[in-house]
């Protein structure tokens, strides 16, 4: 027997389809809640947060270390090679006017900055300044130098410059002998380009195993949270939701072990002025000390957060399709 | 959908005999719930539901009883979308959830309010954490939120627990905290497999007394339940699966 009933209205579920502000407004309500449960959940594991940031940090600080001692090294070699001109011996014999005549002809070349003519009375009374020497040179009866190019190369000259320059200087009326002093810096600069390529790639890797420490957190938080994620996705959550937790966590790791890393650099250079002041002391105050730049002390941890939401993004999204289908 | 008219049957010999004359009963009212000759078979051939078909109304309490095996948990997870109809069309709300993207099976999950027999709550957050979900993902703001939390708490005698976590509670008590989950967002249909499995016959019954009340503001809700006696102290309509088939669907006035 059926009975009657009267027809009765559905209770009003929560609106399914929004409008626009209100979509905003759960937008919002979702990230501020999620945002809150990821720092609930670091706190309620200070010891496994602390490590992993650790963990992190260090890794991220290692190519900080190496790019701070890398930029040190060729400040260094900029303020030792800065004046290191290229000397022209004219032949003996030579008179002001030939060497005059050297010096405008290497003037016209496009690697030469400046050209200083040094007569042989300027190189006696040089070394006439070195104590000791002083004694020997009034035995002389005659002065045995020659006249001196000093010629200072362009800044910024490749090898490849700098030796067409040399050939050239030889090659000019009268030359005898020519000394580049700065051949050193080439090579210098041959060793900071191996040791910029290899800090870039260490970086990278590094980089990467801070992406892999944040991965594996958050694959063993969301393994041990199945039954919570079942849960979420039973009364409605959508995969997005269930996952935003987890990302917010791989920003923080990702953060603080950015705050940590540029910590460990200023740690770092700080422990270094000591020794550096001491190098410079010795070098007449031409050599100073340079710490990292303050754009890349402020972008390391927003580089690292990104970093671990990376991390957090490629596992959760895995793992939380896997559970969403099983 | 109309529902098929069949004569007053018995159900197979069996050690859990429905003590009630049993046939099938038609609505005609608002169907929020419907099964339109619904099968399922599962991988191995294991043919969970038969050629299925009732609804329920919105206002609509109904049992879906039956032995072991006999289909209850696999018309509920249909209706949950965890599963889908190897035959047939489950509707809820007016929409088909055959055809429905998974990309909108969050939306519909939102329809409904789920209750379980182990609770399911989440048992690092607070009684008013647990509630307040399913609030969290419809995007209220937590004023709303705290408002309507304490509604639901309060429906189901718990305000006093907010703060506690769930292992604080008693069975019963972590069971009424997975009720006002599944109704703080006033979901359309209200189901249940096995709410009271764990509790003492009271407990039981103070439950199935609150699902009652959630069915006369307008709520379709369904349970599953093979606890016999209580049913029949509930009086409310019966379906009555037996291997995977609708032996009988009794209307609430010729319960007994």
């Amino acid at each position: 027997m059926n009975t009657v009933r009267e027809p009765r209205r559905a209770a009003e579920p929560e609106k399914t389809r929004r409008s626009e502000p209100h979509k905003v407004g759960a937008w919002r309500e979702h990230h501020a809640w999620s945002l809150s449960i990821s720092l609930r959940r670091l706190r309620a594991r200070p010891l496994g947060t602390l490590l992993t940031v650790a963990v992190m940090g260090v890794a991220l600080a290692l190519p900080l270390a190496f790019y701070l001692l890398l930029g040190n090294v060729e400040r260094m070699g900029d303020a030792l090679g800065r004046n290191q001109a290229i000397s022209v011996f004219m032949k003996p014999g030579q008179n002001a006017g030939m060497a005059d005549t050297a010096a405008s002809a290497l003037r016209g070349r496009p690697e030469v900055a400046d050209i200083t003519v040094r007569t042989p009375k300027d190189g006696l009374d040089e070394l006439a300044e070195v104590q000791g020497f002083s004694g020997a040179l009034q035995s002389l009866d005659a002065n045995p130098l020659p006249f001196v190019l000093s010629v200072q190369p362009k800044p910024g000259l490749s090898a490849d410059d700098v030796a067409r320059l040399v050939d050239a200087m030889k090659n000019t009326p009268g030359v005898d002998m020519v000394q580049d002093t700065g051949a050193w810096r080439q090579r210098l600069d041959a060793l900071l380009g191996v040791g910029t390529r290899a800090v870039t790639l260490l970086a990278g890797l590094l980089g990467m195993a801070a992406l892999l420490v944040v991965g594996n957190t958050i694959r063993v938080d969301i393994l041990s949270r199945a039954e919570e994620i079942g849960v979420l996705l039973l009364i409605g959550a959508s995969k997005p939701f269930v996952r935003r937790p987890y990302l917010y966590t791989g920003v923080w790791l990702g953060f603080l072990a950015g705050v940590l890393a540029v910590a460990l650099a200023v740690l770092l250079e700080l422990s270094m002025v000591g020794p550096v002041s001491r190098l410079a002391a010795a070098y007449d105050g031409s050599v100073s000390f340079g710490g990292l730049p303050a754009w890349l002390l402020v972008s390391v941890p927003f580089a690292a957060a990104l970093l671990g939401w990376l991390g957090a993004r490629l596992v959760s999204a895995r793992q939380i399709r896997r559970m969403a289908a099983a | 959908m109309n529902t098929t008219s069949r004569t007053a049957t018995q159900l197979p010999a069996n050690p859990r005999h429905i003590p009630y004359p049993l046939g099938l009963h038609g609505t005609t009212g608002n169907a929020v719930i419907g099964f339109d000759l619904v099968s399922k078979r599962y991988e191995g051939d294991h043919q969970a539901l038969t050629d299925v078909s009732f609804r329920v109304d919105a206002g609509e309490m109904a049992f879906v009883t039956g032995h072991s095996g006999a289909g209850k948990s696999t018309l509920l997870k249909l209706l949950a979308m965890i599963e889908r109809p190897t035959n047939g069309v489950v509707t809820l709300d007016g929409q088909k959830l055959n055809t429905v993207r998974a990309h909108d099976i969050p939306r519909l999950r939102r329809k409904l309010g789920m209750v379980f027999q182990d609770h399911r709550l989440l048992l690092d957050r607070s009684v008013f954490g647990n509630v307040e979900l399913p609030l969290v993902i419809a995007g209220v703001a937590p004023s709303e939120r705290s408002r309507r939390v304490r509604a639901a708490l309060e429906k189901v005698g718990l305000l006093s627990y907010e703060k506690q976590l769930p292992s604080a509670l008693s069975t019963g008590e972590q069971q009424r905290v997975g009720i006002a989950r599944a109704i703080v967002a006033k979901p359309a249909v209200l189901i249940a497999d096995e709410p009271t499995g764990n509790l003492d016959p009271q407990l039981a019954m103070e439950i199935m007394s609150l699902f009652a009340e959630f069915q006369q503001v307008g709520t379709a809700v369904l349970v599953a339940s093979h606890d016999l006696m209580l049913i029949k102290r509930m009086k409310k309509r019966v379906v009555v699966l037996d291997h995977g088939k609708l032996v009988a669907d009794v209307p609430a006035t010729e319960v007994q």
